[in-house]
Formats: C-alpha cells, structure tokens, sequence
C-alpha cells in the first residue's frame, strides 16, 4: 500500500454539513410553482381480474386535474430491469395487493387523496398462491399466464451422491428466512415536472438515473434525450431503489396535466407497494470427511419472487452461485427456483440473495463443527478458497481472495481473545445464557459475467484551480460521494476541499452503470482515477509551456507544479487555471471510462455467473440469550473485511456497523408478514427494526486485504458483504449459549423461546 | 388523511368542562396526541370535535400529601421519571414511565392520556394497578372517585362519562417496607408496545420472605389489565423462600391471563410469558433480598 494523503484516511463525509443541519433538499423536499399531488390507486386484492374501472366519480370533485389508467400509459405498459412484466398501471388484472390500478393528480394532497378513494374499480377476485413451492405445481393458480416459474437455475458440478457415499457425516436440514424490508428514512418520493423545452424533469431518488431514463422513455414513449432523471440526493436505498418505483406514474402525470406533480408516499404504501428481500426456502445436504474436509454439498433453493420478476432472476443466481460459501467443494448440486405468488413483490436488497444462501450453509458448516469437535475458525481455515483455486460452480478464482486473511483476522478480534474466559451463564441470573457465534460470507462485487459493467466519470478543471467530478453513481448513504473526493483529490495531489462531486443526474454525471452490486467505489473509483490520470497529463503539458521546461521535470504536489530539482519555481493549479482562461478561453474537461474486468468462462444456463471479483467478511457475534423470555440481546459483534484497500477508514467502518446492525435485524426480528396475500407489517409498530437500544455498543470493526490490482488504489466494495454472514453469526451464537439451533430467521424472541421449550421436553423425556 | 374536525383549545378545567358538557360526546379529548394523532390518520376517529386540553396548568404536575402521591394526568412520562418524589413513592411506576416508547414519546406523552386510552397493553396502567390507584373524574356537575381496577370496561373503554375528565391520579405512597417491579416484554428494547406486561408490589413483614400484602397485575394479556388476586393470595399465605417456591406461585398466572394471537405474539407465547416475566421479576427481587433497586 502506497503512501497516501487522502486513501485509508478518516476523512468527513462531504456531505456532513449539510445533512446534520437539514440544509439538504431531498426530493420530498421539492416544491414547484403551481405544482399537483398525485396519489395512486392500488389493488384491493392480491389477484383479481379488474372487470371495470370507473374514474368518473373521481374526475368530478372539484381540484382533480387528472385521472390516469392504462389507457394514459403512452408507451409500453410495463417496467423491468430484466423483463418488463410490471404494469405501470393495470389493465385486466392485478397480482399483489400494492398494485397500481389508476393514479390522481389534484391541486392539494388531501383532494388526490379523497378522489383516489373515488376511483370505482369493479374486481374478480381470484384464488391465490402464496407458497413458492407450492407455485411450483402446475395445478396451482397462475401468477402470469407463463407459468410461475420465473427463473430456474441448476448447476451440478462432480458427482454429489458420489460424495455423499465418501463422506463420514452428512447434515441435511431446510432453513427459512424472512422477508427483509430495506426501512429507508426517505420514502419513495418525487417530482417529476414539464420543462418549456419539453424535458420531462423526474426527480426521484433512485441507484441509477440513466436507466431510470430509458426505463421511463420506453414507458412514456419519449425520447430519453428528453428525459432528465436526477436521483441524488436519496435518503437511503439498500436495493429498494434500484428498480423503478413511482417515476412512471409521476411522468405521466406530469405529461398528462402539464404541470410539476409531486408524489410523497406513506410509510404504509411504501411497505405494501414495493420490493422486499426475497423470502428463501433452502434445503441443504452437506458431507464431510472426518477431518473436516467438504467432499459434496446440495442445496435446493425457492426464492419467493412476489408478483413481478424485477431482479428476482438475477438474485436467485447470486444465491446460487455463493450457495457453498466460500468453500472448496468438489462435487455440487445447486438447484435454484425463482418463483412467482402473490405475495408483494421483492427484488434487489443490499447482499442480493447471498445472506439467504449464507445463513444456511454458515449453519451447517457450524453443525458440521460442532460434530466433528474441530474449532469452527480451523474447519473453515481448511477448506478456505484460495486464489487460483475453483469456485464450487467452476470457474478459477484469478482475482483477489480474502477468505484466510478475514479467517486469521478473527484471531485479532476481543470476542475472540476474550471467548475462554466468557462466563456461560450470568453468575446473578442463571436464565441467562451467553454464547458467540462464527460466520463466513462473501460476495460478488459487480454484475457478473455477460452484462455491461463500466465506470464513467467526467472531469472538469474549475477557475479556482479545484475540480468537479461527475459520476452516475449515487451516494444514497455509503459515503461513496467521500471516497470519489478523495480519490481524485489524491489522483489529482490536490487538496479534497477543491474536489466537487456531483452524482446521480442523467445531465450532469457519465453514466456509471447502477449503485448496486457493491460496486460504487470500484468502477466509478477506477473511471474517475482514468479520467484524472487524463488530466494530469494535460494540465502538466500545459504547465510545462508556460513554465517553459520539459513536462517530465514536473512533478505535482499540493495543487502545484514545482519543477525537479528547482523547488522555488512553481506554478500552482489556481495560476495555471488563470492563465488557460486567457489564453485558451477554455479550461480542460476529460472522461474516464472504465470496462469492469469480468470472468473469462460462463456458467452454463446461470445467467450473469459467474462474478470475477469478490469481498469476504467473517462476522463474530456475542449474545446473551434469556432463557426465560427467548429474548436475545446482541452484547458484542466484529467483523474482518476484506474489500481491497480501504478508502475512508471511518466511512468503513461506519459501513461496517451500519450493515451489522441490518444483519441482526435480519437475524432477529425483522420480517414483512403477508397472510393470504395481506401484508400484516405495514409500519415500523410492528415491522421491528432494531433500535439503538437493541444493538451491541461495540462493533470492532478490522480491514484486512489480499491485494486487488484493478481497483482504484486496490480497493474493491464493502457495501454487501458487510451484512451477509452477521445472522447466521448471532444464530450460530444462540446455539453456543444454549444449545437450541435455529434454522429460521428472524430468530424471535418467542420462536427461540419455543425452540428452548421444545428442547427442555425432549431433554426431559429422555 | 386526517379529516376535518372543530378544534377546541382550552384553557381552563373550568373551560374544558363547559366545553365537555356542550359536545356531548361528540368529542375527543386530546391530552398529548402521540396517540390519537395516530388513529386520527389512520381515520379511526368517529367524533368531530377534539378539545385539547395540553394548556391547563392545573392538571399538571406531582405533589405528595401526607398519605398519597398525586401525579395529575397531563405530567409527561419523562417528568415521572425525573421525579424525586416518583422515585421514592412510586418506583413501580416509575419503571413502567421508562419504559414506555422512546425519549420523544415520554417527552410528549401524558400518563393521563395512557390511563385515558385504556390500551390493554398500556404499560402505566399496569403499574398503577400495582400501585392501587383512584382516579379523580369530573364534571361540569361534579366529580367522582373511582378505583383503577372498575375504570376499564374493554380495550379502549372506559367508564369515564361523555361530560368528565380525569382530573388526578393519587395511590397510597410507597413505604420503606414495601418493594416491587414493572417488567416489560417488548420485541425490541424501546419503542416497542408490550407483548407482556407485569407490574407487582409487596408489602413486607418483618419475618423473612413474608408478606403483609402483595398486588400484582397483568397487562397485553386480557381485554383490559387484570389482577392476579390468587397470586397475591399465594404470596401472603406462604414463605416465599426459594426460586421453586417462586416457580410455583408464578405458575398461578395461567389462571389470570385469556391473551390473543395477533402480530407481536401467539396466545400460547403470552400466556407462558406472564408466568415468566412475574417468575423473573419476583426472582430478581428475591436474589436481591426483596430490596427494590
């Protein structure tokens, strides 16, 4: 690692200021002159035929503008990421319960609120399939006339069974996990407004404006060139903003009333309406050799898609791919169900299907140590993949590999050091019961083999001597916006306060592919050292001329060119910056592209598999478990990251709590109930996200790296794996405490009470 | 949306309870609105007219007389739990206060508004069942005393009629001799609604382990807040000196409780905690030689 001014710094967040005092304007902030309030109406049903829909009543209270259906959609009546099979507004039937029938736009919010309740719409209902198994019969009602098979994807590599035989135990158990909702402060909210151009202006906080754009153009029928989409700033995303939400709907009803319409949803619709992380069944059969060694690992796996496919696809294939974790495994059968039901929709979520598949096998691997009596950090150590081993679904691992590097990090964390010493029980309250927990994840930084992944960046020298940079990229919370200020500052040996960043605008940023994927900080890092690496060249040329020496006796030190050798001459960026304006009129502008080095094989029938470069992370958690009550409480976590180079060493490790404290969520109490396709969570009273009550005061957070050549300054992403493993660490640390195994989450406080029960009687009638 | 609604700010009690007597029941009271604010939007609300009470200074506040402590509704739940006089007189109580929702919530809501909304899963009032509270209610014609217990009818209903307001909360002080707990099951550690409830307060004998007298209440578990009259039986009768002995009375419970399944919990889960959560609350008192913290 280098010797840096800005990389691996605790550097302030750019943006600090101005969201501690409130200064910022987030799009729910927006208000326009003469501007309206939409308000969408939504299904009733969870499946019904729509026979009629009556918009009359509602047209007639006075304030209404518009009324919209199907029949307004000017273009195709769907968005996708991957199929656009989501109407914008339905027209012969609805599939889930968030459904948008029609939608309002009325001179006060309160108006589009009452003439939505007016909108008369006559359903058929129909029966339901609300189990992703079950969906899978072809007798069970049809989500799309398709089939509800959305994607399946099956990969087998060796002989399983063959391995089954060699192996001396073989663990077979099914786990369950909840429908994690993303619980962003800000809502899906927005403005879309006409400009006199004719540009449609939609202002919606989302992980990427250029698709935005083309989504809403084929939508909307328009030309993306007049379409603007400006998604920063957002107030948090984690996956829930990377499909289309309400943009289209706002678009039309701008287009349609000629006039700024805002749309502000509840916490409730928000909820209802849109994505989730996918519920997951998996059933997993592992064999291993005494010694500990993987010789064969199964897994069936039926992702609850909900009612549209949106990311599912892919999803289910991350799920897939990191299905046997980051293990050696010779022989496996991986077989994945993507599946459409009625219940809600989930699609992209921060992990992206690979805390499903890691929360089941981070629990066999912790079963298998258990019966084997091997320590839990040496039965991974052993079968840990290195670089240029085969990943379980076959392809060489040529890039970076930190799976020993966060393995022997555990060793430097206090739960770790302190584990001999932890009391097990409270010596003043035996119900309680303490325990720590181990689990290994990692994660796929990127799209994956097959899609376009690039990193676009654009570079402007200012009179001031600083310089903007441009970047699609979003920073919806992760502090991405920092680490690109701190990149170019040090590509660039210049001061950060005289870096500007400006994100997520369709006018304004190159196109940066999406904030998603890990991947932020890696392409649009990597797109803007490109582009300053341009315009060092450039402005040392320049210099040298009018210094009047070779360019290569230049050297570049604190926004200044000193010459070699002649310190005492300089020319200092802001000097250099005047003088191009009078003479050149102009000053420097460059472009930073960057193709995302992808796999050199692909998985055949995985779409996007496999991915080329990875995180790893081992998380540690210590709990105290009441017995009484089944109530956990997550006293202590760590984690060890491995993400490449560090950037901002407080961002990481603010990223690093942040996503352990989603991790326990996930592990403990989160989950969206839908029941017969009705959601029964619909706010934060009983969808319980963790407060700052329920989490550990200390998170040790530890970077470790195994070198990653094609990242900027050797950086990777943290954004996912940071959360992957943290429930099956905590649930692994409920068994240590008190025995129980828990192969659902959320582990709740009553289902572990439950489970505890249940042990207590077996235990008895032995 | 919140429709629209006559708004009425006294003043006055007096003003309040022309007020009252005007509406005739057409009326919701708004103490704090952390609350009604809620069921306002989510149109929950039937009457048309809200009388906000929050500027009467007369209901505001904690005194003790000789015998009593007197906490009038509109004191915030916070105020409770800064309270020197709360703390030595009404620990019970004091503890339930804290563990209502969250900084803002306590800042903002009143125990009068707790008591009023008659929440079977209010936490206060489960307390104030152990503290054994009268509640003061008037009128524009006059005012009654009622116990805590014979105030609540179901969830949410209360005997207090179309013309009154609560007006004071007063229990006997809490004294040296006596000890007590609230417990409180949530599914999180702060705003969180209670999955179970349980308040108790005991009155010590000189003889060790024994008790003159002990109340104990039950909340999230039945239609209204219930008392557990054969475990305050259990516990005078015997000597309570040993965690199996303590195991046994709190068993008692299932013959309290009639829960519901519903988001937060299962019936059968809520039934199992009210003996739990009493076998943990007496259990740390016990190992703590009966001394309250």
């Amino acid at each position: 690692m280098g010797d840096y001014k800005y990389i691996g710094k605790s550097v302030p967040r750019i943006d600090a200021a101005e969201k501690a005092t409130g200064h910022i304007k987030y799009m729910s902030d927006l208000s326009f002159p003469d501007m309206l309030w939409g308000k969408i109406v939504r299904s009733k049903y969870p499946h019904a035929k729509i026979k009629n829909i009556d918009t009359s009543k509602a047209e007639q209270l006075p304030g209404v503008v518009t009324v919209v259906t199907w029949k307004d959609v000017p273009g195709l009546n769907g968005f996708g990421i991957v199929i656009p099979d989501q109407p914008v507004l339905c027209e012969d039937k609805v599939r889930y319960i968030g459904d948008a029938v029609a939608a309002v736009a009325a001179e006060t919010k309160e108006i589009a609120e009452k003439a939505a309740e007016l909108v008369e719409v006559e359903y058929e209902p129909l029966p339901i399939v609300d189990d992703p198994i079950k969906a899978i019969d072809e007798n069970s009602p049809k989500v799309h006339e398709s089939g509800n098979i959305h994607l399946h994807t099956k990969i087998v590599r060796g002989d399983v069974e063959k391995g089954f035989e060699e192996a001396d135990l073989v663990v077979e158990n099914t786990y369950y996990t909840g429908r994690q909702e993303h619980a962003f402060l800000e809502t899906e909210s927005g403005v879309a407004k006409l400009e006199e151009d004719g540009t449609l202006s939609v202002y919606a906080g989302s992980q990427y404006p250029q698709r935005d754009q083309i989504q809403l153009s084929r939508c909307l029928a328009l030309n993306p060139r007049k379409i603007r989409v400006v998604s920063y700033p957002v107030g948090g995303a984690f996956g829930g903003k990377d499909e289309l939400t309400i943009q289209p709907i706002l678009g039309l009803l701008a287009l349609k009333t000629k006039r700024p319409v805002k749309i502000v949803l509840s916490r409730e619709e928000s909820i209802i309406s849109y994505w989730k992380r996918h519920p997951m069944t998996l059933k997993y059969k592992t064999g291993v050799k005494k010694d500990g060694t993987i010789v064969a690992n199964k897994a069936e796996i039926y992702a609850d898609t909900g009612a549209y496919g949106s990311l599912g696809g892919p999803v289910l294939n991350l799920s897939v791919e990191h299905a046997c974790g980051p293990y050696r495994v010779p022989n496996v059968y991986i077989d994945g169900y993507c599946v459409y039901t009625n219940n809600g929709v989930a699609g992209a979520f921060r992990g992206f299907g690979v805390p499903q598949s890691t929360f089941a096998m981070e629990t066999q691997m912790d079963i298998i140590a258990e019966k084997l009596g091997i320590d839990p950090v040496e039965l991974r150590k052993k079968n840990a993949l290195r670089r240029g081993d085969t990943a379980p679904i076959g392809n060489k691992l040529t890039s970076s590999v930190g799976t020993l590097a966060v393995l022997d990090g555990i060793k430097e964390t206090d739960i770790w050091k302190n584990r001999d010493s932890l009391q097990k029980s409270d010596p003043k309250k035996p119900w309680i019961k303490r325990g720590i927990g181990l689990a290994l994840t990692y994660q796929g930084t990127g799209l994956g083999v097959g899609l376009p992944d690039y990193g676009g960046a654009i570079l402007k020298f200012r009179g001031d001597g600083g310089f903007i940079v441009g970047v699609g990229i979003v920073d919806y919370g992760q502090g991405t916006g920092t680490s690109y200020a701190q990149i170019v500052a040090e590509a660039m040996k210049c001061s950060i306060d005289k870096v500007k960043v400006i994100l997520g605008d369709t006018d304004l940023t190159e196109d940066s592919g999406p904030t998603s994927a890990s991947r932020g900080v890696y392409t649009g890092g990597r797109a803007s050292v490109i582009a300053a690496d341009r315009m060092m060249k450039i402005l040392k040329e320049k210099a040298a001329k009018i210094l009047d020496v070779d360019k290569n006796d230049l050297i570049a030190k604190n926004g200044t060119f000193v010459i070699k050798n002649h310190p005492e001459t300089n020319l200092t960026y802001e000097q250099l910056a005047l003088e191009l304006i009078k003479k050149e009129y102009h000053l420097p502008q460059t472009e930073g592209y960057f193709l995302m080095p992808v796999a050199n094989v692909k998985i055949k029938d995985a779409f996007g598999l496999p991915h080329h470069i990875f995180a790893y992370s081992a998380h540690l958690a210590k709990v105290e478990v009441n017995t009484l009550t089944g109530q956990t409480k997550v006293t202590e976590g760590a984690e060890v990251v491995d993400g490449g180079i560090v950037v901002n060493r407080q961002g990481f490790e603010a990223q690093v709590e942040g996503g352990f404290v989603q991790g326990l969520g996930y592990g403990l109490t989160e989950d969206t109930k839908i029941e017969k396709g009705i959601f029964k969570t619909v706010n934060f009273s009983t969808y319980i996200i963790p407060t700052a009550k329920d989490t550990p005061a200390k998170i040790q957070t530890i970077p470790v790296y195994d070198p990653e050549e094609t990242g900027p300054y050797e950086a990777k992403g943290i954004a996912e794996t940071v959360t992957g493993a943290t429930a099956p660490a905590i649930t692994n640390a409920i068994h240590n405490a008190t025995g129980v195994r828990i192969f659902k989450i959320p582990a709740t406080s009553e289902l572990v009470y439950t489970l505890l029960k249940e042990n207590e009687k077996n235990e008895n009638s032995h | 949306m919140i429709k629209e609604l006559n708004y009425h700010r006294a003043k006055t009690l007096q003003e309040a309870l022309e007020l009252l007597d005007q509406l005739k029941g057409d009326v919701k009271v708004l103490a704090a609105g952390t609350d009604l604010v809620v069921r306002l939007k989510s149109n929950m609300v039937k009457e048309n007219h809200i009388l906000d009470i929050t500027s009467i200074k007369e209901l505001k506040g904690i005194y003790a007389d000789e015998n009593e402590l007197h906490i009038l509704p509109l004191t915030t739940h916070s105020e409770i739990v800064e309270s020197d006089k709360a703390q030595r007189y009404a620990s019970v109580l004091l503890d339930a206060c804290r563990s209502v929702g969250s900084p803002q919530i306590r800042n903002r809501g009143t125990i009068g508004g707790n008591v009023a909304n008659a929440s079977p899963a209010g936490d206060t009032i489960t307390a104030l069942f152990a503290q054994e509270a009268k509640l003061k209610l008037k009128s524009k014609k006059g005012e009654r005393v009622i116990s805590v217990e014979d105030f609540f009818v179901g969830p949410g209903r209360t005997t207090l009629q179309p013309n009154e307001l609560l007006v004071d909360i007063f229990f006997p002080k809490m004294k040296e001799n006596e000890t007590g707990f609230f417990k409180k099951l949530g599914q999180r550690n702060a705003l969180a609604i209670s999955v179970v409830n349980v308040a108790a307060k005991l009155e010590k004998l000189k003889e060790k382990n024994k008790f003159q007298r002990a109340v104990v209440a039950f909340g999230a578990v039945a239609p209204t807040i219930v008392r557990g009259k054969n475990i305050e039986k259990a516990l005078e009768d015997s000597v309570v000196d040993s965690p199996e002995k303590i195991r046994y009375i709190a068993q008692l419970a299932w013959r309290v409780v009639s829960p519901i399944s519903d988001v937060r919990a299962s019936l059968k889960y809520r039934q199992d905690m009210s003996i739990n959560l009493l076998y943990e609350g007496l259990l740390e008192l016990f190992n703590n030689n009966w001394e309250r913290r």
